[in-house]
């Protein structure tokens, strides 16, 4: 990927790092959880990226962090050019970036109807003239397919389909017509057979419109019809980027690698297999392992090195970066030889 | 349709009375599981799938309408035993259950080892707590927990050893049939992919019959020997492992199995417009053919389940 100009990047995120005072008794500090941990990255106009990780690995605090919702203990976030610090900021900020919860149900508010869950977002954002809002929840509802928008209008959240539902929510991450769209695992409640009825919706609208969107997920295989880009994320940090059929095809890192040899397709030859399982738990973020994250758990561990330095990401290919020790010749054009026999499973491709 | 295989389940009905009517959960669903083997049952939410786990391990609320038909286990119909017989010799004796949510699954306040114990107690398996623990320390060493977690509370575990510990209290008894309602969906990646290890580590040593319901399609083919689809409350295709993941006849379980998106090979996704019809009031004919591409003037008949070959039933006109 070629260096793209400032003009082009709609957010950056520079060495963000968000941990939350653990205390005992109401006011010993006993630590940091540190759930972000020094992420950087910058998203283009109109790109979509996937962040994948399990759960606890801090992708949902990402996602908090850049919705504003968390203050970042450090580091910045640059949109559209326009450092975000103060309540202004934030206030500019929150209106151009929507947010597609995980939850439709939990996230849309039982007691109003459809047209007062779209009505409020215009109303805060100082749309005064009712004629205008009711039209912008028309066109709104119309590019969501909840049609004929006049049946939905007096609708409550419980009279809709779990995809009606988030439909809707859809809708109003859209309805002030933000540049960036964060969507956290926004199909994981739905259906198989309405999920890719969402993420059709969410891709024409990302394209239509020219959208930023960040697609925060544990599921690869739909992040691969999604988005151009992947990020995956273990520990609080970001342990490889790349291009998502890169990803898909050569995974670098041992985790990704792992994460990719775990997810089953339908066939029916899977039965006569056992998968390989990396041993041991993701890591505790409150007293995470010296060095690289993953090395308690990886088969490839170099003694002296995983375990002392925290790996910083080494290139392996166009906009393929990982952070991981194996590949910190490979800058030189060369790739590392002397990784160890592994304990388990087959053998990286590099 | 009598008693071949260790379960089967014949014309089993179970409808909920509610206020607007009876919902018909599990409206004539006929099953059968051979023994050592798996049988998968998928369907998406409120096609009656977690209701067919309750019918068949008679565990039911209150609000019961109906429920009726046949279960036959090892040749007897345990419908006919009264409640008490049920629960002393059938459940968690012959037929156990993982239920949906583990979390939810184990007691807050009892020590994990004790609770994967008590069914041996309640059942006159063991007559010491002490006794029970030994034999749940052997089933803790077949799930893959280790020991020292046995005096742990469900708290301190993670979910995938949570998961293990309600795997283990429903293998205690060594029953002939385990139900997992859901067993993976909660789990991260990697610890799905361990409990599925860990279920066919236990079909091979073990020999214990599986019934999987679930929603999930890519994790259920980890494990499955045959599949039955449920929509809207009925069994709508019944085939062998090979034959349902690579070629599914019906045209609910095509639709299905297009919408599972795949990491290893590409292909385009496709989603079932509309949606599921009400279980309080379903159409009389077949209740796929108002979202159904097929559909041709038949379907406004309610088609029988066709037996296609020796392995394969589908509930649609288009394979009489």
């Amino acid at each position: 990927m070629s260096p793209a100009g400032a003009d082009d990047i709609l957010l950056s995120v520079r060495g963000l790092h968000t941990w939350f005072e653990l205390r005992r008794l109401g006011f010993v500090r006993v630590g940091f959880v540190r759930a972000v941990d020094d992420v950087s990255f910058d998203l283009r106009r109109g790109e979509a990226v996937a962040v994948v990780g399990e759960s606890g690995c801090g992708k949902s605090t990402l996602a908090k962090t850049i919705l504003g919702l968390h203050l970042p203990t450090q580091g910045e976030i640059i949109f559209d050019g326009r450092p975000v610090h103060g309540a202004a900021d934030l206030r500019w900020y929150r209106a151009r970036v929507g947010y597609v919860q995980q939850d439709p149900y939990g996230a849309l508010p039982p007691f109003m109807s459809v047209q007062r869950i779209l009505d409020e977002p215009l109303l805060i954002n100082g749309v005064v003239h009712p004629a205008e809002r009711l039209r912008r929840i028309q066109r709104i509802l119309d590019e969501v397919r909840l049609t004929p928008v006049e049946d939905f209008l007096p609708r409550y959240p419980h009279m809709l389909s779990g995809g009606q539902q988030q439909r809707l929510v859809v809708a109003r991450a859209m309805i002030l017509e933000p540049k960036l769209i964060l969507a956290d695992e926004p199909v994981s409640m739905l259906d198989a057979s309405v999920r890719v009825e969402i993420l059709h919706l969410l891709r024409g609208l990302q394209a239509k419109h020219n959208l930023s969107l960040i697609y925060i997920t544990h599921d690869l295989s739909t992040a691969r019809y999604f988005c151009e880009r992947a990020f995956v994320m273990y520990g609080g940090k970001i342990i490889e980027r790349a291009p998502i059929e890169d990803l898909l095809q050569a995974p670098r890192h041992p985790y990704t690698q792992a994460l990719l040899a775990a997810i089953p397709d339908p066939d029916p030859a899977n039965a006569a297999r056992l998968r390989d399982v990396p041993p041991g738990e993701p890591p505790s973020l409150l007293h995470p392992p010296a060095g690289c994250r993953y090395h308690p758990r990886c088969p490839f561990v170099i003694k002296g090195v995983c375990d002392v330095d925290v790996p910083p990401d080494f290139e392996v290919g166009a906009g393929h970066r990982v952070g991981c020790w194996l590949y910190r010749e490979a800058r030189e054009g060369v790739p590392a030889t002397d990784a160890p026999e592994r304990a388990w499973g087959p053998a990286p491709s590099s | 349709m009598a008693a071949n295989g260790v379960l089967s389940a014949e014309d089993l009905r179970l409808y909920f009375r509610t206020n607007k009517g009876p919902v018909q959960a599990v409206d004539g669903v006929t099953l059968s599981l051979r023994r050592g083997r798996t049988l998968v049952v998928v369907g998406e939410s409120g096609c009656g799938k977690t209701s067919l786990a309750r019918a068949i391990l008679r565990l039911l609320p209150r609000n019961v309408e109906t429920y009726a038909g046949h279960l036959w286990l090892n040749g007897t119909d345990i419908m006919a035993l009264p409640e008490e017989r049920f629960r002393r010799e059938i459940r968690w004796v012959r037929l156990a259950l993982v239920p949906q949510g583990a979390m939810n699954a184990l007691n807050p306040v009892i020590r994990v080892g004790d609770q994967v114990a008590e069914p041996l107690l309640v059942h006159g398996r063991a007559t010491s707590l002490g006794e029970g623990r030994r034999s749940a320390d052997e089933i803790f060493r077949q799930v893959g927990v280790p020991l020292d977690f046995a005096d742990r509370y469900p708290f301190e575990l993670s979910g995938g050893m949570r998961q293990r510990a309600a795997i283990a209290m429903a293998l205690v008894t060594v029953p002939d049939v385990v139900v997992l309602d859901e067993p993976t969906s909660a789990l991260d990646v990697l610890t799905q992919a361990n409990i599925m290890n860990v279920l066919k580590a236990i079909k091979r040593d073990m020999g214990t019959s599986f019934i999987l319901i679930t929603h999930d399609i890519a994790t259920s083919s980890e494990i499955a020997d045959d599949a039955a689809v449920m929509y809207a409350g009925q069994v709508v295709e019944v085939s062998q492992a090979g034959d349902f993941y690579r070629a599914p006849l019906h045209p609910y379980s095509q639709a299905l199995m297009a919408s599972v998106p795949t990491l290893h090979e590409t292909k385009a996704l496709g989603f079932i417009p509309g949606r599921p019809p009400s279980l309080i009031d379903p159409p009389r004919g077949c209740r796929f053919a108002d979202r159904c591409p097929m559909r041709f003037s038949r379907c406004s008949e309610e088609p029988p389940l066709i037996r296609v070959d020796e392995h394969r039933q589908v509930k649609c006109w288009l394979h009489a």
